[in-house]
């Protein structure tokens, strides 16, 4: 027993906080318990969103105080276990019941609990550990494609739950994880070319300017001729294969769905009517909003979700773009920090963690934020520290306890 | 050892800070583009997603009769509406069936597709005037009925045990047709109701009031959050009340006395044209829907061979029978056609040309001067009048006394008539095809001459007023036409004396019509036909002690004599008339 504590605790850790990266979370909290307690304005305070995000702080606290005692090579020496924990924690999530439509929970009796939400963090330290291990023969291909199998297996399992939001975070973090690791930007150019080219075969304009601007950046970075002509041979195929599929082998009701996930406007008054709605709220705010408690769309319920996923909205209808662009330059600030840390540190593994961990928020409130505007399609997810949710926020908040720990005692 | 970690590192960082700032630049001009930029159309849109416009139906005016008690009120009725969005499962269509015989099968699908719709949040509107007995059995079991809501609306009411079911009409719903036609001033919008027949018709103006419009702030439930200022709302205006001439106790005993029987009474004033009671049998009972008549009641209304729709007052066309006859005698004294000692012989039948004519009394009245040619109602001594008088004179005199014309009642669908002329003789049987033996069958009212009893009632007027009288009117205070006869003041006399004696002579043919209240005077008639039982006339008026008058009319289809059914009922008008008016 203790030595497993000891394994996974520390007790020379320093305790410290690093307010160049806490500060800008601490705002964008106060933030979320402001729109709260104007969206609770109608409930009462005991069963209100706010006073339940208030609860959900205080016990990020703790949590963020035991952060600060983990060691986080732990993480590092056990990453491939967790990453079999998680896959066979995912497989259970197909035998419990359905709720609300998927399978995301794995459940004991009251208890119900998400093990893609925590697999996050998990994928984090696995594809860190992966990248992180010294390697004799440095294969930039290889490596790209054994980290695109490792995460592909899990974000194809979450993908199947159907949780589209979260298999996205995993695949996301892929990229500056493995761009952080030293690839080849045109390694990572390659791995994504043949999609780019399936979306460029709707216009023939682009599909040419797009070939034109592969071959010049195969003449720029020069590769073996075999493999620059495989890989243009890929992609033209790409591109032409895809009219056909399209035309003959994807079914009207298929094809529609497609381009309405794309672009929701499509369907005003489906998928598009939440985000409709959100752009109204928003675009009717102005730069300084209707004022905390003020606005129609909001307090008259035209807004969807508006405590969760669509949050942003009501920012933007009662406070405006002020507090848009407030909560942009908080997260500049906290990415600036986070890079500037994650070069200093001495450990290869922790600093790759740093790189996703700010990765799964970064696109979080990324898609979140283009949602809410019509730039993404409606996901679900959250924006971090923002949006109200217990075991999301609890995620986030011990992904900056790690980091605060990281900092104080890695550099 | 080759792992990139420490390679270039500071540029991979610089370049990771620019994408990500690159990416939050790009979403801040997103925002930008529609906060600032598109702001004002995005503020129109919120502004119009959650004020309501709310249409507040004006109550009709009230209408009282004279003595100020409401015949027709309002009473709240309620709109059934749903809100597809809260439209469960746990929804008891069949329950809901039952209560409101609304099909289930057809709400079902209509709820299924506008749940689809963007529209799904606004309450949409199943049914118009549900009663209070519909609504409180639904609220009881609401829970069944998740997104069941009301709305509540000014409906008419009859209250008043008069039930005027023809003078005061119906309503219906605007249709298209309508809109176009309709006065502008109106106002009307798609889905309003306006009177279609009778006095709601003909006061339509002062009774609709205006409806009031009130923008209210709604949430998507379709729920208040209160009142939103603008300068675009207007106060609801309530219709004007309409105040009748009708005199409810009369027009209740008017109505009971023609219970089962088909006919009409009307009862007026004749120093000033009020109509004091207006009755036609069969009617229709109002309360029997609420707001706009039923299409399918009407309808079967309609088909009734009763004609219950009828209004027998004013569009019933009947031979006016011997009440006509005081029209050829007065013009025949009044111009010295014949003097009060001209008699004449009645043995019960007259040869005339190839035909017969007969006296209604066929073994015959003996010798008959003019006075009591009406009190016995004698047909033989008219056959030898009007030939003294000719066929232009007859006609030109009747129609002086309102036959053939629109008395200008204020009730839509008045008919004029009949008054036969020569043309009119010579257009509908050619000049070959009719004698003038049918001149002998008009003047004692029988034959072509068809008159309504709102044009019967006139000649008892003038003669109540000596030839200054007024055009009928039931909404009180309405300036009406004067109607002048200028008789001498010999002639009206001898009418009056005339009339009288047909009620209060023992061998008088309206003896039955006697009061005791009042001095009465009157005349019977007889309405001959050819389809059964004749028709039973009675016209005439009192005078009180106290100088007021009311006349009146009675026709009761196949009642018979007019001796009989016709002057028993006016009796009872007379009596009730005079008790109402100690």
């Amino acid at each position: 027993m203790n030595w497993i504590l000891s394994k996974i605790f520390t007790r020379n850790s320093i305790i410290n906080i690093n307010y160049r990266i806490v500060s800008p979370i601490i705002l964008l909290c106060l933030l979320s318990l402001f729109l709260l307690n104007s969206t609770s304005s109608e409930s009462s305070f005991i069963t209100s969103t706010f006073s339940r995000q208030l609860l959900w702080l205080t016990i990020g606290i703790f949590v963020f105080i035991s952060a600060q005692f983990l060691r986080i090579q732990f993480f590092n020496e056990y990453a491939y276990h967790f990453y079999l924990i998680l896959i066979i924690a995912i497989l259970g999530t197909y035998f419990m019941p359905i709720k609300g439509g998927s399978q995301r929970w794995l459940i004991f009796g009251p208890l119900s609990i998400q093990p893609s939400e925590i697999g996050k963090v998990l994928m984090v330290f696995v594809l860190a550990k992966f990248l992180s291990d010294k390697r004799e023969n440095f294969n930039h291909l290889r490596i790209i494609i054994s980290t695109i199998l490792l995460i592909v297996l899990p974000a194809l399992m979450v993908f199947n739950q159907p949780d589209l939001g979260t298999s996205i975070i995993y695949l996301a973090i892929t990229y500056p994880m493995l761009y952080w690791a030293g690839i080849r930007p045109y390694y990572l150019f390659i791995v994504i070319s043949p999609a780019i080219s399936v979306l460029a075969a709707f216009n023939i304009i682009a599909f040419y300017l797009w070939m034109l601007l592969i071959i010049i950046l195969f003449i720029y970075s020069q590769p073996k001729v075999l493999e620059g002509v495989i890989l243009f041979i890929i992609n033209v195929s790409c591109g032409l294969l895809t009219p056909y599929i399209w035309e003959n082998i994807l079914y009207e009701h298929q094809r529609n769905r497609i381009l309405t996930f794309l672009d929701p406007l499509r369907d005003p008054q489906g998928a598009g009517y939440q985000i409709i709605q959100s752009m109204t709220a928003i675009g009717s705010g102005g730069f300084w909003g209707k004022g905390l408690g003020q606005g129609t769309q909001t307090h008259l319920r035209y807004l969807p979700v508006r405590d969760t996923d669509f949050i942003i909205s009501v920012s933007g209808e009662e406070l405006g773009l002020f507090s848009i662009l407030f909560i942009l330059v908080s997260y500049s600030f906290f990415i600036y920090w986070i890079l500037v840390y994650a070069v200093k540190i001495r450990n290869n593994f922790s600093s790759l963690v740093m790189i996703g961990f700010v990765s799964i928020l970064f696109v979080h409130l990324l898609v979140n934020m283009g949602m809410t505007v019509g730039l993404f399609p409606v996901t679900g997810l959250p924006a971090p520290f923002i949006s109200y949710g217990g075991s999301f926020l609890l995620t986030c908040i011990l992904m900056i306890g790690l980091i605060n720990n990281i900092t104080n005692n890695e550099i | 050892m080759e792992t990139g970690i420490g390679l270039k590192f500071g540029q991979r960082r610089r370049i990771l800070f620019l994408i990500s700032l690159a990416l939050m630049l790009g979403l801040a001009f997103r925002f930008y583009s529609i906060q600032i930029i598109n702001y004002d159309s995005y503020s129109n849109k919120s502004a119009k997603n959650s004020v309501r416009k709310i249409i507040k139906t004006a109550p009709r005016g009230i209408i009282y009769d004279r003595n100020l008690v409401p015949i027709v009120d309002n009473r709240p009725t309620y709109g059934l509406s749903l809100v597809p969005y809260d439209v469960s499962e746990e929804f008891n269509y069949t329950l809901f069936e039952q209560i409101t015989s609304l099909p289930e099968v057809e709400i079902k699908s209509k709820i299924e597709s506008i749940k689809k719709r963007f529209s799904r949040f606004k309450p949409f509107p199943l049914k118009r005037h549900v009663n209070f007995e519909e609504r409180s059995r639904i609220e009881e079991n609401k829970l069944e009925f998740p997104g069941v809501n009301f709305s509540e609306f000014p409906a008419r009411t009859y209250p008043n045990e008069a039930r005027l079911t023809h003078a005061l009409g119906y309503l219906r719903t605007v249709t298209d047709e309508v809109l176009k036609k309709a006065d502008p001033e109106l106002n009307y919008q798609y889905g309003d109701v306006f009177g279609f027949n009778g006095l709601e018709r003909i006061y339509e103006k002062s009774l609709r009031g205006n409806d009031g419009v009130e923008f209210r702030l709604v949430d998507i439930y379709g729920i208040d959050h209160g009142k939103y200022i603008t300068d675009r709302e207007y106060e609801i205006g309530i219709g004007k009340p309409l105040i009748l001439s009708i005199d409810s106790k009369l027009q209740i005993k008017a109505e009971y006395l023609l219970v089962g029987k088909k006919g009409s009474v009307i009862c007026m004033n004749p120093q000033n044209g009020e109509v004091l009671a207006f009755v036609s049998s069969p009617d229709y009972d109002l309360n029997s829907f609420i707001g706009p008549i039923p299409y399918k009641l009407w309808n079967q209304w309609n088909q009734n061979p009763e004609k219950p729709l009828m209004n027998r007052g004013i569009q019933g066309m009947y031979p006016p029978g011997s009440v006509i006859k005081l029209i050829s005698a007065a013009y025949a004294l009044d111009n010295k056609i014949v003097d009060k000692n001209w008699l004449v012989l009645c043995n019960g039948a007259y040869a005339y040309g190839d035909r017969t004519f007969h006296c209604w009394n066929t073994t015959g009245h003996g010798h008959v001067d003019i006075t009591q040619s009406i009190k016995y109602s004698c047909n033989i001594f008219y056959y030898q009048l009007i030939q003294k008088i000719g066929f232009e004179k007859w006609s030109e005199i009747v129609s002086q006394f309102g036959f053939g014309k629109k008395t200008g009642i204020d009730i839509p669908g008045e008919r004029r008539g009949i008054v036969p002329t020569r043309k009119y003789m010579n257009d509908k049987y050619t000049s070959r095809g009719w004698g003038k033996g049918s001149l002998l069958n008009f003047v004692i009212g029988q034959g072509d001459v068809l008159v309504t009893p709102q044009q019967v009632i006139q000649i008892m007027n003038l003669i109540a007023t000596s030839g200054n009288s007024y055009g009928p009117h039931i909404k009180k205070g309405v300036e009406s036409k004067p109607i002048n006869i200028s008789f001498k003041k010999s002639t009206w006399e001898f009418l009056k004396d005339a009339t009288l004696s047909v009620v209060n002579d023992d061998e008088g043919t309206g003896k039955n019509a006697n009061s005791n209240f009042g001095k009465v005077a009157g005349k019977t008639g007889t309405a001959q036909n050819p389809h059964g039982e004749d028709h039973s006339w009675f016209s005439g008026y009192i005078t009180l002690p106290n100088n007021k008058m009311m006349s009146l009319v009675v026709i009761v289809e196949n009642g018979g004599k007019g001796s009989q059914v016709g002057a028993s009922t006016a009796r009872e008008l007379f009596n009730t008339f005079a008790e109402l008016n100690k």
